[in-house]
């Protein structure tokens, strides 16, 4: 196998994204030195790599995106700028000719004058339009780190109480669980399996009071390592009020009661 | 040139999202809703499975539409369209994700790659249709064994790197690559059948 054949073999896995550096800098040397084979093969497998996107499971968004997206879009089209218009001659007299030269320039400086005016409020706005995006990105951090502060500050806290959460399966593994009678209850797994598809993982609180009906708390997804953290900051029980947790597997967006068998259970001592 | 299944319809429905780009380019805001109609689910669905929450899928989709409508004239409308949507929808989901996790800066260096993603299509592309391809991708990816199957989506959904990958799920670099690979090399195939 020659270095080119070599090369050959990466561009799949540098179209998905997932050659590690050394490989990626090795390859995007060769493709900067021109190599057309490479450059074809590259743009088809871009193209292949595209189409696992029929793997996603089938989602619908929400009419209210639709209906923001184009009242946005209808609002920027108002503004755009309007085609210019050509002008056709014709035989007129030398001072009509004259005024006609004058309006049009007026009109054509009014045009520019417009023109630039629409330009310098589109960059407004595309400046605008980024600083939002930027705060939003903030904000998302922030909260971020705000729950993750919170969430340890649950863990670490001596008035919290730990409940284990065994599996009903043997081979699943077993989730934990911590409730802070103030703050909050925060629930952790590891090597949690995904649930099937359009399928989600919900948290129950059992009540002590007899033939109380389970509370349907926070639905939550393992990520693809299997790790998974649930907080529920004002759980619907008291800690006191509660007998156990559990967790079962839900249709996408969670149920008012359960639907199926739990699959693990902690009772709150 | 690879040999595929005639298919009319898959032919017209490429030639209609290069004339509704086109008509993008003149500020058409029913062009734009005719494509958001045609291609918003598999965008939607694209970035849920990648972020799995509906509000920040959302929040992605809605960016993703914008920027198509605000700068239509980037598009190059003799090339394919869809997955090049597809791929700028699948980097705005990752740079998300990224967000959240803070997760190495390779994709940062890929995100600048967007202008070239998708810049030719092979054949097939024009002559199968967009639910048969569809099919043939479920078909062949979930034929894979499971681990091959998770590698790859891996990958795809979640932006993870061969070590990354081989870390995750406990397995040799090589046969990481390996996976990763002949999985696409089978899909291409797959859909380059002539049945």
């Amino acid at each position: 196998m020659n270095s080119h054949d070599q090369f050959r073999e990466l561009l799949e896995a540098y179209a998905i994204g997932s050659l590690d550096s050394a490989d990626r800098a090795l390859l995007e040397a060769h493709l900067a030195s021109g190599c057309v084979e490479c450059a074809k093969a590259l743009e088809e497998a871009r193209w292949l790599v595209s189409q696992l996107a029929y793997l996603a499971p089938n989602a619908e968004p929400s009419d209210l995106l639709k209906g923001r997206l184009l009242q946005t879009v209808r609002a920027e089209a108002a503004g755009s700028p309007a085609r210019p218009q050509a002008v056709r001659g014709a035989e007129v007299p030398w001072w009509l000719w004259a005024g006609v030269a004058a309006l049009l320039l007026f009109s054509v400086y009014s045009a520019w004058n417009e023109q630039h005016l629409r330009n310098a409020v589109a960059n407004l706005q595309l400046q605008v339009e980024a600083q939002r995006t930027e705060r939003l990105k903030l904000e998302q951090q922030l909260l971020a780190a705000k729950m993750q502060a919170h969430e340890a500050m649950i863990w670490s806290d001596p008035k919290s109480v730990k409940i284990k959460m065994p599996p009903k399966d043997p081979n699943m593994p077993q989730l934990e669980a911590m409730w802070h009678p103030e703050m909050g209850l925060v629930v952790r797994g590891w090597k949690v399996p995904s649930p099937g598809e359009k399928r989600v993982l919900q948290l129950w609180l059992i009540p002590k009071k007899a033939g109380g009906k389970p509370m349907p708390s926070v639905t939550f997804w393992p990520d693809a390592d299997g790790t998974f953290t649930a907080m529920v900051e004002n759980p619907p029980h008291a800690l006191s009020d509660t007998q156990a947790l559990a967790v079962t597997e839900e249709p996408m967006g969670g149920s008012p009661q359960p639907t199926s068998a739990p699959m693990w259970v902690g009772g709150v001592s | 040139m690879f040999l595929a299944v005639f298919s009319p319809k898959g032919n017209d429905e490429v030639s209609l999202d290069a004339t509704l780009m086109q008509q993008l380019l003149r500020r058409d805001v029913s062009a734009f809703e005719e494509l958001y109609e045609r291609h918003s689910r598999i965008v939607y669905s694209l970035v849920l499975r990648i972020l799995r929450q509906g509000s920040t899928a959302e929040e992605v989709v809605q960016d993703v539409f914008l920027q198509l409508w605000r700068n239509s004239a980037r598009y190059d409308t003799s090339r394919p369209f869809v997955p090049w949507l597809l791929t700028l929808a699948r980097n705005r989901a990752l740079d998300h994700l990224r967000l959240k996790s803070e997760r190495q800066r390779r994709r940062e260096e890929q995100t600048e790659e967007l202008p070239q993603i998708a810049s030719a299509a092979p054949e097939y592309e024009k002559v199968l249709d967009e639910k048969r391809r569809a099919e043939r991708v479920r078909a062949l990816i979930g034929s894979l064994p499971s681990a091959q199957k998770k590698a790859i989506e891996l990958a795809y959904f979640e932006g993870l790197s061969h070590s990354e990958i081989a870390a995750a799920l406990n397995e040799p670099l090589g046969t990481v690559k390996s996976w990763i690979r002949n999985g696409l090399m089978r899909l291409k195939e797959s859909l380059q059948a002539t049945s």
